[in-house]
């Protein structure tokens, strides 16, 4: 009995092998990309996210899918992750075997990713890749923000606008090592390099988590209850940290102001509008942007889409946090 | 209990001085009786229910200019190269749960070997095998000193493991500085040796190396657990350790052995994740423990330890990986597909209790 | 002792499918009176006793409380009218204090519903106190010793209205002093009125302390006395009755003529051990000296607790931790136990008395429990070699008549006869010279019994010692060469089984006077 159990075992899996190795191969789809465009056809894109839980993928999903609404013939298929290397790649191959026309990935990782998003593009389809890049050039464009740029225009802020007269600033960090974390300080250095008198007198990791911010900055303002402002390198923490100031009663003295300025009921931009953050500046999420550069590439047959766009920031301070929240599909 | 017994009251039955039988026999049951019956169904019910899934996953396969998508070689060598590591750590698991015991550290494990891997052939200069060999004693050595400790100290292995799992995760951090070790391959110094690649193409171009390695792996643990003493061991101790030391068995022995290997295969899955990733990253292999165990389930082995087959094992997990890819090809919500593999596992686990109430 | 009857059990009579467990017996109890109740296993005292507390409901006969008849219909009923049990397993809550535990279920409350700690301490002192024990209310019961807890139990027993009181074996897992203290309270709750129901093995106890006793015997009351000192051997005949038709073939020597014995398998030497953590209910071999032979079946008897198992489960390497004392000789060699495995090697042989627990898988497969311990035998280079494990197991299947479909078949499908036999065939296989043997027949029918005793004569004959640690007096009486008694871990009498009477060696065993025995 078990003989005949374990000979059924082997035979299955032996047959699931040996029909990988046996059945017909599929001749390479080969072309390029521009053979299968045109107007009039309807196109599957499929949008590989690193992982749905983070709020900013989410609205960069939202992006994408509100974006290929206005766009007849598109269909936008999301694969989750859920941070994880493995699954990432098993995403992009589960859209080669569904012969998807257009990939839009927004990796997990660089290096763990770019073999795969290499298998795609060698097969003709073209490659979107948001927000974090891919080693090598096996991809049509890359579409990102510059965290420097951003940082600087948050220094370029304190050093004009928020602390004109000079202060103590505390800078709440995202993760260490992390290439967003050491660039959004970078940047910032820059920007106040401008006014002498606006100095950065502790930086701290907050980790990019809204109650990490929080302990932080409660630990900091004990330390330096004469600062005047905190920087954090994300809306999170920026609230975080001014909880941790109300609770030590200097919410009114302190100024705060994040980055991501994300348009969703617990974003950032609703924390301006709302008076709690004294500014924050958009790292845009690309969505737009990914699916009209997909729409040039399949629709308009278009081959010299740019290979890399950079998004600019937006500074969002009470004045136009409405009309920004509006403008970027907030309550959508 | 053990009160002295006068004579004549054996249960009230005359007493008989031949020497045959009288009645008894209550559970004695005629060949074939329906309890070796169901169990003959059930030895095949992780297979038959593999079959079942592969059939629906035909069934529902989205198809393209009349091609089922899932049925073409590429999709299969996906699914199996997707669902190795998974069930290369889940044959180790399998020895474990036979044991009565659970192993939580495998994912971590995973970790700490990919990242092993990355950083002796990236940092340290290491040809492959001996990058590969250090890696896998790391392994084996990890898994046998959790063997020691719930045997020796007779800890429960959850909470052994547990702290392996901790610990593992910590040492790759510690190893790693944090942050993946991307793998670059050439001749040059923070350069692997380019053969490593090997881990991430495929024989003739369509059977991928890792889906060979596990089905590799899956054969051998099946002659293992079929043909030697030891596994009569692990048996033995799942089913009842008591009896089992009294029989003999080495149990301190044998539980290290087993938690060994499920270290070593951790291990190896760990450096095939390095080498399809071309990477080693600490948070690498992250709650794989829980699919594999998982696979184990679904393929009809009981977490009580003492019952189970190796071939279920693997037809678990070939079965989650179809779920996984058929759900997929699908484009299933990722949260429902969560749902419905959550329903899967309550499934399996709710036709084991059918069957010891049938038994 | 007055005449106020407190409880009349009468024509009590209880069925477990076709066993008479109880048939026709009348008990009456009655206020401020210590009532033995004596009896062997599965003389029926458990159902009786089960009838009384309201567990078991659905038997004949009437029960009377204070003079009114009633039907319990269950534990909770027996217990609001008066009648408290206090069971060998205690049924407190260890982590609790022991005033919590009293008051469990009633807690007192202040004013604000907040428990009421200073009345529970208070009340749980007076009602400790009136037992004359000095035990703080506010020590958790896990940390009392069992005499301790007992009277806790006590307490609460009292504190409930109990005036029916049922003691199972209270003594049996109590040191010396902690009798005397047991027996001081029995003495008060006399005094009060409480009517006592006393069980125990302990004749000098039930002489101590009892006013009547009754003696049960295959479900009838054997008949009701004041027990004395002079009346000890007329209870231990009540009990015993007379022996019924043997199971061992002709004459009382074993069956067929002994074979002459052969050399010494073993030798014990004043065997004590001291283990590294006392565990409660275990008695350890505290002086054992005896001599096993090739050839020679040798009994162990001895009460409930006299550490029959213990010194099985040390010869065989399987006991706690601890020291050793003594001499150890096997097959002439010096011997000293250290694990089953080495045991095993060493050609001795061990069939635990609870085969589902300490033996058997009983999902396992019958071939694959038959073959574990002598695996080495069929192994190269580990591994198994299928055709002549396959040979092994037929031949043990045949040579113990082992009725099974199939060797594939789960041990759990087979009679407990032959699984008992699988579990025989599993030790035979590894050919010991000693085979230790703890109650290998219970739980067996009567066929498979005298198949086992044939069994294991045939291999006496073949020069193996055995060692039969039993509680059935016939089976020593009527299986083995020799009868060892042990008595709190002691040996202390050794017996030649001709001529030898189930009396005898409950004589021994409780601790009387010799009876023909060999006192030590």
């Amino acid at each position: 009995m078990r003989t005949r159990t374990v000979l059924l075992a082997l035979l299955c899996t032996g047959a699931l092998v040996t029909s990988t190795a046996c059945s017909v191969q599929k001749p390479s789809e080969g072309g390029d990309a521009t053979a299968n465009c045109g107007a009039g056809r309807d196109f599957l894109i499929g949008m590989s996210q690193a992982n749905n839980a983070e709020p900013y993928r989410q609205v960069m999903n939202n992006d994408v899918r509100t974006a290929a609404k206005s766009v007849p013939g598109l269909t936008v298929v999301v694969a989750d992750a859920a941070q994880d290397n493995s699954k990432q790649v098993a995403d992009v191959e589960n859209f080669l075997t569904q012969k998807i026309d257009l990939l839009i990935i927004s990796p997990n990782e660089a290096k763990p990713l770019t073999a795969v998003v290499q298998k795609a593009y060698d097969r003709g389809t073209p490659v979107i890749v948001l927000d974090r890049k891919v080693e090598g050039e096996a991809y049509t464009a890359f579409i990102g923000g510059d965290n420097v740029a951003i940082g600087r225009a948050a220094g370029e802020f304190y050093a004009n606008t928020l602390l004109p007269d000079g202060g103590k600033v505390l800078e709440i960090t995202g993760l260490p090592g992390s290439t967003p974390a050491a660039e959004r300080a970078q940047g910032f250095r820059e920007g106040i390099a401008a006014n002498p008198k606006v100095d950065v007198v502790a930086s701290q990791p907050g980790d990019w988590l809204r109650e990490k911010g929080q302990s932080v900055a409660d630990a900091l303002l004990k330390a330096h209850p004469d600062a005047a402002a905190v920087y954090a390198h994300n809306d999170p923490m920026a609230e975080g940290a001014y909880l941790a100031a109300k609770a030590a009663g200097l919410h009114t003295k302190v100024k705060f102001t994040g980055i991501d300025a994300l348009p969703v009921p617990s974003g950032g931009i609703k924390a301006v509008e709302q008076g709690r953050l004294a500014a924050t500046f958009q790292y845009a999420t690309g969505g737009r942007e990914a699916v009209d550069l997909a729409r040039r590439i399949l629709v308009d047959c278009a081959r010299d889409v740019p290979r890399t766009t950079t998004l600019d920031t937006m500074r969002i301070t009470r004045e136009n946090a409405t009309e920004a929240y509006a403008r970027l599909g907030g309550g959508a | 209990m053990t009160h002295l017994r006068a004579p004549g009251e054996e249960s009230g039955t005359p007493v008989t001085t031949a020497g045959v039988a009288v009645g008894g026999h209550r559970r004695w049951r005629p060949p074939g009786g329906r309890g070796e019956l169901v169990e003959r169904l059930f030895a095949v019910q992780s297979l038959f229910a593999l079959l079942v899934v592969f059939v629906l996953a035909i069934a529902v396969s989205p198809r393209r200019d009349g091609e089922i998508l899932f049925l073409s070689t590429e999709n299969l060598g996906n699914i199996v190269r997707a669902v190795s590591e998974i069930g290369i750590i889940a044959v180790g698991m399998t020895f474990v749960v036979l044991l009565g015991g659970i192993d939580l550290s495998v994912g971590a494990i995973l970790g700490l070997s990919a990242v092993g891997t990355a950083t002796l052939m990236v940092d340290s200069g290491f040809g492959i095998l001996p990058a590969v060999a250090v890696v896998l004693l790391i392994g084996a050595l990890f898994g046998a000193v959790q063997g020691y400790a719930t045997a020796r100290l007779g800890i429960q292995s959850f909470i052994v493991t547990l702290a392996g799992l901790q610990v593992a995760r910590g040492l790759a951090r510690i190893w790693s500085g944090g942050l993946g070790i991307p793998i670059a391959y050439g001749d040059g110094p923070q350069e692997a040796p380019p053969a490593f690649e090997f881990l991430n193409g495929s024989i003739n171009g369509v059977v991928p190396v890792p889906a060979v390695l596990f089905v590799g792996i899956g054969v051998a643990a099946i002659v293992v657990l079929r043909k030697t003493a030891f596994a009569r061991h692990v048996y033995a101790i799942g089913g009842n350790e008591k009896a089992a030391r009294l029989s003999g068995v080495p149990v301190l022995r044998v539980k290290v052995a087993v938690f060994a290997i499920a270290g070593l295969l951790a291990a190896v899955a760990g450096i095939i994740h390095a080498g399809q990733l071309n990477q080693g990253s600490p948070n690498d292999g992250a709650g794989y423990e829980l699919d594999a165990i998982a696979a184990v389930v679904i393929g009809g082995t009981s977490l009580a330890g003492g019952t189970g087959s190796m071939g279920g094992t693997l037809a678990g997990a070939l079965l989650l990986g179809i779920l996984n890819n058929i759900l997929a090809l699908n484009n299933i919500d990722a949260n429902v597909q969560l749902l419905i593999k959550g329903l899967v596992i309550v499934a399996a686990a709710g036709l084991q209790k059918l069957r010891r109430s049938i038994v | 002792m007055s005449d106020q009857v407190l409880v009349a059990m009468s024509g009590i009579a209880k069925r477990f499918g076709g066993v008479h467990a109880l048939r026709g017996v009348d008990l009456t109890l009655r206020a401020g009176e210590v009532h033995a109740l004596l009896g062997e296993n599965g003389a029926g005292k458990s159902t009786l006793i089960n009838i009384l507390s309201g567990v078991v409901t659905d038997h004949d006969g009437q029960i009377s409380v204070g003079g009114e008849p009633v039907r319990f219909a269950g534990p909770a009923a027996a217990q609001a009218a008066g009648i408290a049990t206090i069971h060998q397993e205690l049924d407190l809550v260890p982590a609790l204090s022991v005033a919590e535990n009293l008051v469990l279920g009633r807690e007192p409350r202040t004013r604000l519903r907040t428990l009421d700690r200073r009345a529970m301490t208070r009340a749980a002192r007076d009602w400790l106190g009136s037992l004359g024990a000095e035990i703080d209310p506010r020590r958790p019961v896990g940390s009392l010793r069992v005499g301790e807890q007992q009277l806790v139990e006590i307490a609460k027993a009292l504190s409930l209205d109990a005036r029916v009181l049922v003691m199972d074996e209270p003594t049996a897992a109590l040191a010396d002093a902690e009798v005397r203290r047991l027996m001081s309270t029995i003495h008060a709750l006399r005094g009060r009125g409480v009517a006592v129901v006393y069980i125990s093995h302990r004749l000098e106890e039930i002489e101590h302390i009892a006013d009547r006793a009754t003696v049960l015997r295959n479900g009838e009351v054997a008949g009701t006395l004041r027990p004395d000192r002079a009346d000890r051997q007329r209870i231990i005949t009540l009990m015993v009755g007379r022996p019924a038709e043997s199971l061992f073939g002709a004459g009382s020597g074993g069956v067929g003529a002994p074979s002459p014995p052969g050399p010494a398998v073993l030798e014990v030497d004043d065997l004590a051990v001291r283990p590294r953590v006392t565990r409660p209910g275990r008695c350890e071999p505290a002086g054992v000296s005896l001599t096993v032979r090739a050839g020679e079946i040798v009994g162990l008897a001895g009460l409930m607790g006299a550490g029959r198992t213990e010194l099985l489960e040390t010869l065989y390497g399987a006991g706690p931790p601890g020291r050793h004392t003594g001499l150890l000789r096997l097959a002439g060699r010096p011997y000293a136990p250290r694990g089953p495995r080495r045991a095993l090697r060493a050609g001795v042989g061990f069939v635990p008395e609870d085969r589902r627990r300490s033996a058997l898988v009983l999902e396992h497969p019958v071939g694959r429990s038959i073959v574990l311990a002598a695996l080495r035998r069929f192994t190269t280079a580990g591994v198994v070699r299928g055709g002549r494990e396959r040979d092994a197991v037929r031949q043990q299947i045949a040579a113990l008549a082992i009725r099974t479909s199939s060797t594939t078949a789960p041990v759990g499908a087979l009679s407990g006869g032959n699984q008992q036999k699988v579990v025989f065939a599993r030790h035979l296989l590894t050919r010991p010279r000693l085979l230790l043997l703890d109650e290998p027949t219970r739980g067996v029918d009567v066929g498979a019994k005298a198949e086992i005793y044939r069994l294991l004569r045939r291999l006496a004959d073949d020069g193996m010692g055995i060692l039969l640690a039993s509680s059935e007096l016939p089976e020593l009486t009527g299986v083995c060469d020799r009868i060892v008694v042990l008595r709190r871990g002691r040996a202390v009498a050794e017996l030649p089984a001709d001529g030898c009477t189930g009396e005898d060696i409950l004589t021994a065993a409780m601790g009387g006077a010799s009876a023909g025995g060999v006192d030590r």
